[in-house]
């Protein structure tokens, strides 16, 4: 017998929305071996999660599956009844989330929410229900499960949260575990973690697997065969080798075009890559004269500190209130940029990047140190500490955060210059015009709202901001974590094209190497607050020297 | 996947949510039928009820349906002045409308600037305010109301002082507690890294994202408002006798009320009532729609 484990034939689940109906996933067809682990790839709204949904029964209203077949182990899936649904669901599949965080709950301990999960489809005793937990925790490698097993899920890093998640995943042993972006939210070096264990996991028990996720390198490195989505539709599959080296469908190139780490550093990306002869040409345009210390950070320390009130006060002198300790976010720091380079920033998570490069830009105050543009202060040296020059701009992570809602485009990017005397409120529709032209896009866009935009459209609307300012220097934080991949590609491609056009010196923040390595000249290395290395991209990613740049090198997920 | 925000501004969205619930739509027609009968009283009323040579003290205290001196039906009947309730209804719901969205306009915008100006500049001024407005929403609304129309005295701005007084500590709290959380976010920092002024930043960018729960705010308290209004006049600490509001009609028809001439206090009542809950209904449903974690 060879009946797959899980077979699924022209699924459609469709969403009645008012506007239409929208077809998430449309007619989708695969199936799932024993002890396989499947890789789904797609971008943002391919259908990918709404297919794991499917397959675990939790579509809700408005949407339904309107046709096809899941079959588990020949059984039919699709008409079941909600309680036939319910006695699957966590026995035979179980599904483990992107974002841990939100799916452990914070007010009951993990044993409490392992027992209910247990409770669900077995009757058991308390002790039974513990010593049961201690072992699946156990299994996805915490230390002292004992003791673990009565803390709060906020008693967990990251990464120990998602293994308590997958550990719950496992309770049942169920026959397939869907897996959606469980390692986006995590760190790389986390990441690379959580990689190693699945692995060992599918080994050691025998699981088979869904793994979804947009990153086709983290899926190339734990599963053999993988599908890749496009509008609801599956558009290639096939052993991941095969596909990562030859792929048949135009799209699945585009995705691996897209990646910064299949290109040479410096070079645009993706459908642009034609016209890299013609892009290095032009070259030498940006270098106005040299000067090194453009901008500099010396010694600068930035401390959050908890200032207590006077109650606090009273409780610290009669000893019932601890003083809160101060959070040493960035400490002592010193660096140098020069003008027309490009300097990489990176860290994981509370290494403090993202403070220096608001500290660069003038957001927050330094606590200690000073740091200079072109010799003179960012900020003045004062308790208020106000911003004292629009040479420096930033450009942020989240471009749905960073537009104000109710504020046209317009007005977005024109407020600035007008406040600032770079244009006048009569001329700043053709000025606004000029900046959207030069982030490539229509001009007529400008009276839109923010939420009338694609992420990546959103992020071009920021850079714009931020050149509208017509700045020297421009503080990028992390400005294509959020996106796409062959959105983040058509960033970066802007971004390297406007720095050789306008000759700008960059502070890129990032966690992402590979992003790094294609755009900047220069990297720093920060680790809990203080710089660890700092070398040419190309030493750096050659011979890195301090164990924690190596570690990081390694961790991150690599294409065949 | 991705959140839209349900605003004022994408109005389609909003309207098309509001049309499907019928209470509200109800409630609204009403308060706009109010306010039309109340702004085109002198052409609807039968009678100018301040205007003394008109009343006929023959026709004091009849019961609705009294066909008197004047020649028309007194549908409501008449007061002991002989004034046609009706008419005097429709001018009443004038003064109480008025005062009503005036002081809650002036509460509305002494609170959001205020109270956003606070969450903006944080540190000592912001704990000063906020503790002021603590202290001052731990009494009654009506009890400052009460004390503020005693001391200053009768009339129409006395009033609206001590309405606005009493009020726009619910507007400081609310505007304070959601441009607190606007002010964390990227946009906001985005806008003082260019650097723009702060008061561009507060007027600009934190007060309309703040907005929503002001509004909410806003159609309860002009409802309170007006209620406080007819509590202060019933008492006698509000409006002159010349200036003829609901409570002072419920206030003067309150002593024949056991003598079987239930009319003179209760329509007014009634016309209070209707007013007061039809405002309250439409503004649930305002923040049931704007408050995105009611949302089913």
């Amino acid at each position: 017998m060879t009946a797959p484990l899980l077979e699924v034939t022209d699924l459609h689940t469709h969403f009645e929305a008012r506007a239409g109906t929208v077809k998430s996933v449309d007619g989708i067809s695969f199936h799932l071996e024993r002890g396989e682990v499947l890789g789904l790839v797609g971008e943002s709204g391919s259908g990918k999660s709404i297919t794991g949904f499917s397959l675990i029964g939790l579509i809700d209203r408005p949407g339904r599956i309107v046709q096809g077949s899941i079959k588990l182990e020949g059984r039919e899936l699709v008409d079941l009844s909600e309680g036939d649904l319910r006695k699957i669901r966590g026995r035979e599949i179980s599904m483990v989330f992107q974002d841990p965080m939100m799916t452990l709950n914070p007010v009951l301990t993990v044993l409490d929410q392992m027992t209910m999960a247990l409770r669900a489809h077995e009757r058991l005793s308390d002790a039974e229900a513990r010593t049961r937990c201690v072992e699946a925790l156990r299994q996805v490698r915490i230390v002292d499960p004992e003791q673990k097993v009565d803390f709060y899920p906020h008693q967990f890093s990251g990464g120990m949260r998602q293994r308590v998640a997958i550990a719950i995943a496992l309770l049942h042993k169920p026959k397939v575990v869907i897996a959606d972006e469980p390692t986006t939210a995590l760190d790389v070096s986390v990441q690379a973690e959580i990689l190693v264990e699945v692995k060992a996991l599918v080994a050691e028990l025998g699981i088979s697997m869904i793994w979804i996720s947009h990153d086709l390198a983290t899926v190339a490195s734990i599963s053999k065969r993988i599908a890749v989505m496009k509008s609801g539709k599956i558009v290639e599959t096939g052993p991941a080798a095969d596909v990562l080296r030859a792929p048949t469908h135009p799209y699945t190139q585009l995705l691996l075009d897209a990646l910064p780490s299949r290109a040479k550093p410096g070079q645009l990306l993706g459908a642009q890559a034609g016209e890299n002869e013609a892009f290095q040409a032009n070259d030498v345009k940006g270098a106005s004269e040299p000067y090194p210390e453009f901008v500099t950070v010396k010694g600068a320390v930035k401390r959050f500190e908890w200032k207590s009130g006077f109650w606090g006060r009273i409780g610290e002198r009669l000893g019932i209130v601890k003083p809160r300790k101060a959070v040493l976010a960035v400490n002592d720091v010193s660096l140098s940029i020069a003008r027309g380079e490009a300097l990489g920033l990176v860290g994981e998570s509370g290494s403090g990047k993202s403070t220096l490069g608001r500290m660069v830009c003038g957001i927050y105050r330094p606590s200690e140190g000073e740091i200079r543009l072109a010799g003179a202060p960012v900020m003045l040296d004062s308790q208020q500490g106000r911003k004292l020059t629009t040479k420096v701009q930033m450009i942020f992570q989240d471009p749905f955060a960073s537009l104000d809602p109710r504020r046209t485009i317009g007005q977005s990017i024109a407020e600035g210059p007008i406040a600032h005397g770079l244009t006048t409120r009569a001329d700043a529709r053709s000025y606004v015009a000029k900046w959207l032209e030069a982030v490539s896009l229509d001009p007529a866009v400008a009276d839109r709202y923010p939420h009338q935009f694609s992420g990546g459209q959103r992020q071009r609307v920021a850079i714009a901001r931020a050149l509208a300012m017509r700045p020297e220097v421009i503080v990028c934080d992390e400005p294509v974590a959020s996106l796409d991949v062959s959105i983040q590609a058509q960033i970066l491609n802007l971004l390297l094209t406007l720095r050789k056009e306008l000759g700008l010196t960059l502070l890129f923040i990032s966690h992402d190497l590979s992003v790094v390595r294609h755009l900047c000249d220069r990297v720093v290395v920060m680790y809990r607050g203080k710089i660890v290395e700092e070398g040419t991209t190309e030493d750096i990613f050659r011979t890195p020297q301090d164990a924690y740049t190596r570690m990081l090198l390694e961790a991150i997920p690599r294409l065949v | 996947m991705t959140a839209t925000s349900v605003t004022p501004r994408s109005s389609n969205g909003f309207w098309a949510e509001f049309l499907r619930h019928p209470v509200p739509v109800a409630a609204a027609i009403a308060v706009v039928a109010i306010i039309l009968l109340a702004v085109f009283a002198p052409l609807i009323a039968p009678q100018d009820p301040y205007d003394l040579a008109s009343l006929v003290l023959r026709d004091a205290r009849r019961a609705p349906g009294y066909i008197g001196q004047g020649g028309y039906i007194h549908i409501l009947g008449t007061d002991s002045q002989g004034r046609d309730l009706f008419s005097a209804i429709l001018y009443g719901l004038r003064i109480s409308l008025q005062m009503g969205l005036l002081a809650g306009a002036i509460a509305f915008t002494i609170g959001a600037l205020v109270g956003s100006a606070a969450a903006y500049v944080g540190g000592r001024f912001e704990a000063l305010v906020m503790r002021l407005v603590d202290l001052q929403l731990s009494f009654p609304a009506i009890l400052l109301a009460f004390v503020v129309a005693a001391l200053l005295g009768q009339g129409k701005s006395q009033l609206i002082v001590a309405l606005v007084f009493s009020q726009y500590a619910y507007f400081v709290r609310t505007a304070h507690g959601a441009a607190a959380a606007e002010r964390n976010k990227d946009y906001v920092e985005a806008a003082l890294s260019v650097p723009m002024s702060g008061w561009f930043v507060v007027t600009r960018h934190i007060l309309p994202n703040a907005l929503p729960p002001l509004i909410v705010v806003a159609t309860v308290q002009v409802a309170s408002a007006i209620s406080l209004e007819a509590t202060l006049s019933f008492l006698g600490v509000g409006l002159p006798p010349t200036e003829p509001s609901l409570g002072m009609l419920i206030s003067t028809g309150f002593q024949y009320l056991l003598s079987g001439r239930y009319w003179i206090s209760i329509y007014p009542g009634v016309a209070l009532i209707i007013l007061i809950l039809a405002i309250n209904i439409v503004g649930d449903q305002v923040r049931d729609q704007l408050n995105p974690r009611l949302k089913k």
